[in-house]
């Protein structure tokens, strides 16, 4: 006899001819294109697909639909691929999982002889006494359980956030959403259809030749009725999007779905769900052996793939589902049993079934299955009891047992009810929006599916205003179909009995037994097995183990199936990569536009809120020098900028900040601190008058965005006539600073910058280096100083002059650390670092510039209260003993108590000692107090000082 | 929290394109006791229902306005500019919170 690859037929999935070659852990398998993983290892005669979660039981294909977890495998490094629906790749390295060794024969199959020691909930049990023993165990345990391995490559992919409004979603691309997507698309509704495989079709695709009386598509093989039904959706005008499996519907409603480089949301005025039914296993000993599989995955291997799955086969079934099977396997080669669980099997497929050749057993029911890698015996015997028989075979399939996919619906706001014929939950109360089709909701042969494909894409389409001329007649005649009844639905017992587990549960390896003990424990409801033996919470979602769970939670509570309802239904409902679900996580990354002359200057970067900005470029405490005692240059483009314009406009800062802008003369800048209505310091900056009816505001680095906001919100709220405009992007800035600024000014300009012509907190206009500028005469660092606005474009020009100019007299550029401790030698507050929460003006020695005679601003009310009280805490600076500099946010302990803490400390570039800033007790707060620091080991002596360290009078400033 | 929110100038867009502002609040007069101030800065009526309240299209076209919110549902039943609603006309002393 020949392999297991069958001869070619109309239909196949497969291009022979078009050899692919892989790696499949250390052997090299050849596939042909269309094969999937699982289909190619089934091809080449191989049956384990991989280990089990606890107990590492071998595991082979069962489902071929991506719906268990059997044959998750690691695909060039990415874990918990699912090979029987991926499609082979040339040169793919494909890897079995979850063995010590190899997967034939992993050494830790052990564990199963001692399962024993791993009821349910072991993790709760075992390893907590004595307690020192619980951190050795469970890093074993973490390593043995589990599922694939995390990839240590950091390497990310960008995935895309695609959001999507189309009229009409339909979820599921078999028969049934399909033909809903064709009659919405057709009737004008803007149609997106979302399909989890990568060719639309769902079951379909396995049908060897499709029965469908009427439709265009009837006689077809199954791959070609799909491709059909496929086309006429897409000349509809529908968008399909393949591989990408919708896994939750969240609030609005939004769905949200998984395609291969993005992340889907989808927010549709109707949703279709046409997510089919799930095949579920049958509970008896040894249900999981390789070999054991459902009818669907039967179907697709003969038909898709054309590989026979097994020579002896013995098929479970309680209708006429297992008869196609069972035919399939016979055209194949095989020889088929089937056994019937109905006493009396009637009906067409049984009648085919038996005109070929399969024998029927009526009555029967598997009692359990024996082998150790693979199936070899099948133990049947009669339902109600009775002999039984043992069969050689290495194929057994289940069949028939479908359990609707309605977890998506339920998510929705979809209400299940039990349904007496089908066996199963069904959704038959549907919100407004929502539309159930096919066999979701419980339609039992391909004709209804399709119908009701048709008549929830037709009713979607007319609810949102299109398909108001359907015929009455085409509306009666769909309806007749999709109302059609299947055959009662005959299950399998709830389990068998004998040795041998029996798995309710393949993802979590849960067996029946456990589930039984768990119940006897107290947990005795489908909510509280699920949390306490992880049933339904692996892989699969429950997919391949809903109907066995809670037929066995019924059973073993006393229950029944009926009144043992679902879990509640939460997304994701697919396993879903992490780097989908953090596709719209972005960090900005901003560069000043003088950013790469930085970089040729070796400068060291750090983050400043989104910015990348010179952290140094060479000694941080050489560069401060430079700028006391020569000229250095620092990247100021960072900072929030805005133009603030309009008749209203210093009415508007007048109610923004606590200073005085109204008698503000056109080139005079204030400085200003603008607060919240409890007085708290938001934020500080510059505001110059440019004109009468003109400022330029300038806000920290990292508050500009909230300091737009909170802008652009008083003046929304207030309604004043004047505009708030952000140009922080328009402009670049620089910082021109040290004795010798003013010489390179001279060098690049012909304003007037003598001491008489642009004196301190002046502001002018005018061409620096060639480029129109606005030029700040303020004290950033406490030099001489002249800050630069220019239009961005001109930003690198500006600086190269600057430099350039500045040659001569030794200029160097300075990063932020220079800056940091230039600023705190002159006790130049940073309002977030040295400023909190809570810190108002009063406190943070700006009392000076709050006029509590305005009738108000934001903060005039509180800091009224405020100013009426010694403040409880002040800021304040410290000149540290010694040459430790203690870390920011050390304690500030007077007489052995804590008192405060330190929020910023340098070494001071001019003095050499150690200085800083710090929250002392108001009492403390006076020039020459002494407090200590608290630092590791030990304490520091600090003294208080209540004004600038260096130029104390400001005359270096106002030079 | 995914919902649409129709902003007055671009659209109905995604809620997480906006700023939450809070909910829509009378600031007290310059000589109002400090209870109402107190009031107006730490208690809110936390609606179970329609609630006016601020938001800032972020993403989009950087402005604040007011909507109409319904604080069970998400819905959004209207959103307007400032002044152009019931109870939110413009001026000094009529403010949103802090």
């Amino acid at each position: 006899m020949s392999g297991p690859r069958l001869p070619e037929r109309s239909g196949e999935a497969i291009r022979r001819g078009h050899a692919v070659t892989f790696r499949l852990d250390r052997r090299t398998l050849t596939a042909v294109e269309g094969d999937t993983i699982g289909s190619a290892m089934a091809a080449g005669g191989i049956r384990i697909t991989g280990r089990s979660f606890k107990y590492h039981r071998p595991r082979g294909l069962l489902c071929m639909t991506g719906h268990c977890p059997n044959c998750l495998v690691t695909v060039d490094g990415v874990p918990n691929v699912r090979a029987c629906t991926t499609p082979v790749r040339e040169g793919m390295r494909v890897r079995r999982q979850n063995a010590w060794g190899s997967v034939e024969r992993d050494l830790l199959g052990l564990i199963d002889l001692f399962s024993f020691m791993l009821p349910p909930g072991f993790y709760y049990k075992i390893g907590h006494r004595p307690r020192w023993a619980w951190p050795l165990v469970e890093p074993i345990i973490r390593r043995i359980a589990g599922v694939g391995r995390a990839p240590r490559s950091e390497e990310h992919r960008r995935r895309d956030r695609i959001n999507l409004h189309p009229d009409v979603l339909v979820v599921g691309g078999g028969p049934a959403g399909l033909a809903a997507a064709a009659e919405a698309a057709r009737a004008g509704a803007r149609t997106v259809l979302l399909e989890e495989a990568v060719a639309p079709g769902g079951h379909l695709l396995a049908v060897q030749r499709v029965e469908a009386p009427g439709e265009r598509i009837d006689g077809l093989p199954g791959t070609e009725a799909a491709e059909s039904l496929a086309h006429e959706a897409r000349e509809a005008g529908a968008e399909i999007l393949l591989a990408s499996p919708a896994f939750g519907v969240f609030e609005g409603p939004l769905v949200a779905a998984a395609g291969g480089e993005a992340l889907y949301r989808i927010r549709a005025r109707r949703l279709i769900f046409a997510t089919g039914a799930d095949e579920q296993p049958a509970v008896f000993p040894n249900n999981d052996l390789p070999g054991v599989m459902l009818a669907e995955a039967v179907d697709r291997l003969v038909s898709l793939y054309r590989v026979r799955p097994g020579r002896r086969a013995v098929v479970l079934t309680g209708s006429g589902r297992g008869y196609r099977t069972a035919t399939a396997l016979l055209d194949a080669g095989a020889s088929v049993m089937v056994a019937d669980l109905r006493a009396d099997p009637s009906g067409r497929e049984v009648e085919e079934a038996r005109a070929a050749g399969v024998r029927i057993v009526p009555g029967t029911t598997i009692r359990r299955a024996e082998g150790r890698r693979g199936v070899r015996i099948a133990v049947v015997g009669p339902v109600a009891g009775g002999e039984e028989r043992r069969l050689a075979c290495d194929l057994l399939v289940v069949a028939g047992a479908r359990a609707p996919s309605t977890n998506l619906l339920a998510q929705a706001g979809a209400e299940l009810s039990f349904d007496e014929r089908a066996q199963a939950f069904l959704p038959l109360v549907l919100p407004p929006w929502m539309h159930a089709a096919g066999e979701v909701a419980g339609a039992p042969s391909l004709p209804a599916i399709l119908a009701q494909g048709r008549l929830a894409g037709l009713e979607a389409a007319a609810s949102v205003g299109r398909a108001d001329d359907v015929e009455a007649d085409r509306l009666e005649e769909l309806r007749g179909l999709a109302a059609a009844l299947g055959d009662p639905v005959v299950l399998p017992p709830e389990a068998s009995t004998g040795g041998g587990k029996q798995f309710a549960c393949l993802c979590m390896d849960v067996t029946h037994k456990e589930l039984k003990a768990s119940v006897a424990e107290g947990f005795d409801s489908m909510e509280l097995l699920k949390r306490y033996t992880t049933i339904t919470m692996g892989p699969c979602q429950g997919k391949a183990c809903q109907l066995p769970s809670q037929r066995l939670c019924a059973r073993a509570t006393g229950g029944s199936f009926p009144e043992t309802r679902p879990t509640t239904a939460r997304p994701p409902w697919t396993p879903v990569p992490l780097g989908v679900l953090a596709s719209d996580a972005r960090t900005p990354r901003r560069e000043t536009s003088i950013h790469d002359r930085h970089a040729d200057a070796g400068a060291e970067f750090m983050w400043a809120g989104d910015w990348r900005r010179p952290h140094h470029y060479a000694d941080p405490l050489e560069e401060a020098r430079a700028v006391h005692e020569g000229v250095g240059v620092i990247d100021v483009s960072t900072l929030g900028k805005f133009r603030v314009k309009g008749p209203q406009a210093a009415e508007l800062l007048e109610r923004l900040y606590p200073n005085r802008f109204a008698d503000q003369k056109v080139g005079r800048i204030r400085y200003g601190a603008m607060l919240n209505d409890e007085g708290v310091i938001l934020d500080d900056g510059a505001v110059c008058r440019l004109a009468e009816d003109e400022f330029l505001v300038t806000a920290t680095t990292g508050n500009a965005g909230a300091v737009d906001r909170w802008m652009s919100w008083w003046l929304a709220d207030w309604a004043l006539d004047a505009r708030v405009l952000n140009v922080s992007a328009a402009y670049a800035a620089v910082n021109l600073a040290g004795p010798k600024a003013r010489e390179v000014m001279a060098a690049l300009t012909e304003m007037d910058v003598s001491a008489e012509g642009l004196p301190y907190l002046a502001v002018a206009r005018g061409d620096v280096a060639g480029v129109p500028a606005i030029v700040l005469r303020i004290g950033f660092v406490g030099e001489l100083g002249y800050e630069i606005h220019v239009p961005s474009s001109a930003g690198e020009q500006v600086w190269g002059a600057i430099l350039e100019a500045g040659e001569p007299l030794g200029i160097r550029p300075f990063g932020l650390e220079a800056q940091r401790i230039l600023r705190l030698e002159k006790q130049h507050i940073l309002v977030g670092q040295d400023t909190d929460a809570e810190s108002d003006p009063y406190e943070a020695g700006l009392g000076w510039m709050v006029k509590l005679d305005k009738p108000d601003f934001l903060g005039r009310r509180a800091l009224l209260e405020a100013s009426r009280a010694e403040p409880r805490e002040r800021l304040v600076g410290l000149v540290l003993e010694g040459r430790e500099v203690p870390p920011e946010g050390s304690a500030i302990v007077h007489e052995g108590r804590w008192v405060g803490r330190v929020t910023s400390s340098r070494r001071s570039a001019a003095s050499g000692k150690v200085i800083g800033m710090g929250w002392v007790p108001g009492p403390l707060a006076v020039e020459g107090g002494s407090v200590r620091v608290h630092v590791d080991g030990g304490e520091i002596r600090a003294s208080v000082t209540m004004g600038p360290i260096y130029d104390p009078d400001g005359s270096r400033l106002r030079s | 929290m995914t919902f649409l929110i129709p902003c007055p100038s671009c659209g109905p867009r995604e809620a997480t394109e906006f700023s939450f502002g809070g909910e829509s609040t009378r600031r007290p007069p310059p000589d109002a006791p400090a209870a109402d101030l107190a009031r107006y800065l730490y208690v809110r009526t936390n609606a179970s229902g329609p609630q006016t309240e601020w938001w800032y299209h972020r993403d989009g076209c950087r402005r604040w306005f007011l909507a109409v919110r319904d604080t069970v549902t998400n819905e959004v039943e209207r959103t307007f500019w400032p002044g152009a609603g019931p109870g939110t006309e413009p001026g000094v002393g009529e403010a949103a919170s802090g």
